[in-house]
């Protein structure tokens, strides 16, 4: 391999020409020797399996550090303060920021939030609390629209703006979201109160309650954990979305606590506009504002993780 | 029992009709439930009805020609490049991305001892979730470089092969279907990861051990008994991927030279096309006669999506009999 190095081929190419033919062949060796024929097949498939495993691992793992370590350098509190309204683009990193963006996702996010996820509670009620013919198309409908490409959700929220006049506001971006967020809600939903033991539900029912009151005095708080999840991972999957934005919405530099008038930048909104300038301190901002993005969604991750673990091992415990 | 008991009388069970809170209840879930209709219905509906005056004046060459010029009187708009690039695209994402998936979750389930298997799994679970502007961002700044250089490679080396040729070495190799390929691949691997995931440690347990205690070796294992069980429901991940894939906008919008010119088969040539990113690109200065055509275009895509969501779904469903809905 340094004889290939040396030879002018870059350390990826000696890596993939080199060094993994040469693991194969030698662990393949090793097989034969401890198992026979089959251990041939044996340590090609470990080799192999290590190979890409590892390979799409440092792929992945690479954003996360790219995003990681660019962002850091334009993070500070100031940052995550401030709003762009009199920076362009050749003002240093020390003015201007992100705090009308995330306002913007917190807001948008909020008001999508407000639609959905009643509905979406409702609808996983419906799919498993009664008893009705049509829960089987209407489960198939809601994987539908949990196919729905975000830009198509967008147009038709623009088709809705250009036929009525709307005018682009903060509340037109929310009901682009609308049918993005519904169905990740409504899915997780209706997991988690699938979860709960059926034998409540039952015994709620046999001690005279009506079905209402049996949902929301014991399923209800039985699942609650659960849906919270899904509030989460709804929530995480809607902060992220560009493009129904982008379409549906203004974006703006000052801060807009209005989401009926006017123009309203989130976070991805942001990183998009900054993204493909060709000046260093505006690619620095997107890179901080994906920093910032990124911690969001983690935050949304890990909760919804923790969640998700404290009632597993609630579960066990009563076991 | 003595014969002079009487016998007890049966007695009636009577389930009365619901309550009103009950009816209030069903009622209002079966109306929020049913909204899903309503809300597929509209999308499809309103699209329609925009798309509608295009679609019958371009016809069936909507999705087959390759001229979409807004300015020309009558107007021709025609998607097929972007359309086929699209497709391209999702296909060679899914070619690389599937093979890595594989091998990710054979390492999570079969290979690793439990706490790192749980690490990896939350890691790729978060992986899953990641934005996909964070990854154009990354895709553009960060991999566009190194995956160029592949592409120079693989056109120095294999170029006698039509997939890697390009008409102009000189160009560069930046913005080709290639890089959007692998940037579309690096998203739709966590997703495919964790689906395999979840059915291999579903597989059950005994059947491998007995292939193991039958003689078995890792790989016979491997392709015998793990891989034709959960074949199906690889393959519903690997089209759910699929439908990602086809739907992905901004992530590469960036990172493709779109151009109407259709590039069938040159992987390295710096153009493609993709749908999304074409409507994303073309609809800020769109007259209202070419935004419809835009709205044709999200129609054309919503309509393929779905189908590919359908085709998983029943694949899904079927390999996996315990996931039957109640």
């Amino acid at each position: 391999m340094l004889l290939a190095l040396l030879a002018g081929l870059d350390l990826t190419m000696s890596f993939i020409t080199l060094f993994v033919p040469l693991q194969l062949i030698v662990s393949s060796f090793v097989g034969y020797r401890a198992f026979g024929r089959r251990g041939i097949g044996d340590a090609i498939l470990v080799v192999l399996t290590i190979f890409f495993s590892t390979f799409v691992l440092i792929l992945l793992l690479s954003v996360l550090y790219s995003v990681i370590t660019e962002g850091a350098k334009a993070i500070s509190f100031q940052f995550i303060g401030q709003n762009n309204v009199y920076v362009s683009p050749t003002t240093s990193l020390d003015y201007g920021g992100v705090g009308h963006a995330i306002l913007g996702t917190l807001i948008v996010v909020l008001l999508t939030t407000l639609a959905a996820v009643p509905l979406g509670v409702a609808m996983a009620i419906y799919l498993t609390q009664s008893q009705s013919k049509t829960r089987n198309l209407v489960r198939t409908f809601t994987q539908a629209l949990s196919g729905l490409p975000s830009v198509v959700s967008g147009l038709f929220i623009l088709s809705i703006i250009e036929a009525t006049q709307m005018g682009r506001s903060g509340i037109t971006g929310s009901l682009a979201l609308f049918p993005l967020m519904l169905p990740t809600v409504a899915r997780v939903a209706e997991e988690a109160l699938r979860l709960v033991p059926v034998d409540l539900r039952y015994a709620a029912l046999a001690l005279g309650a009506p079905n209402y009151r049996a949902f929301f005095q014991v399923i209800l708080p039985a699942a609650k954990s659960g849906l919270l999840t899904a509030l989460l991972l709804g929530l995480a999957r809607v902060v992220g979305e560009t493009a129904p934005l982008i379409l549906t919405m203004n974006p703006s530099s000052g801060t807009n606590l209005n989401p009926f008038d006017g123009g309203m930048t989130t976070l991805p909104t942001y990183i998009y506009n900054y993204l493909a300038s060709s000046y260093q301190t505006s690619q620095a901002r997107a890179w901080g504002a994906a920093l910032v993005l990124l911690m969001v969604v983690g935050i949304l991750f890990a909760l919804a993780r923790i969640l998700g673990k404290s009632k597993s091992k609630k579960s066990k415990a009563t076991k | 029992m003595s014969q002079s008991q009487t016998k007890p009388q049966r007695r009636k069970l009577s389930a009365g009709p619901l309550s009103r809170g009950d009816k209030w209840f069903f009622r209002t879930t079966s109306a929020a439930a049913h909204f899903a209709f309503v809300l597929v219905a509209l999308v499809l509906g309103f699209l329609l009805f925009q798309a509608w005056p295009v679609l019958q004046s371009q016809g069936v060459n909507f999705v087959l020609g390759s001229t979409w010029d807004p300015d020309s009187d009558p107007m021709v708009l025609q998607l097929g490049p972007m359309l086929w690039g699209s497709l391209l695209i999702a296909v060679l994402g899914i070619l690389i991305a599937t093979p890595m998936a594989i091998s990710m979750a054979y390492l999570i389930v079969f290979m690793l001892p439990k706490r790192w298997a749980s690490v990896a799994t939350t890691l790729i679970d978060l992986l899953a979730a990641l934005p996909s502007v964070v990854l154009g961002l990354w895709g553009l700044l960060v991999f566009t470089p190194i995956a160029a250089g592949w592409a120079e490679i693989l056109n120095k080396y294999l170029g006698f092969i039509p997939l890697f040729q390009v008409t102009d070495p000189e160009n560069g190799f930046m913005r080709s279907p290639f890089i959007a390929g692998w940037i579309v691949a690096v998203m739709i691997v966590p997703i495919i990861t964790s689906v395999t995931r979840e059915i291999f440690s579903q597989l059950d347990r005994d059947l491998i051990n007995g292939a193991l205690a039958l003689g078995g070796s890792r790989l016979s294992t491997f392709r015998r008994v793990i891989m034709p069980t959960a074949s199906s429901g690889v393959v519903g991940g690997v089209l759910l991927g699929l439908g990602r894939a086809v739907g992905e906008t901004v992530a590469i919008f960036y990172v493709l030279n779109l151009s109407m010119e259709i590039n069938w088969m040159n992987l390295v040539e710096p153009h493609g096309g993709a749908v999304a990113s074409w409507i994303l690109a073309r609809f800020g200065e769109a007259s209202p006669l070419e935004k419809q055509g835009l709205m044709a275009a999200g129609l054309v895509l919503f309509i393929l999506t779905l189908i590919v969501n359908y085709i998983a779904n029943v694949i899904v469903n079927r390999a996996q009999p315990w996931r039957k809905n109640q």
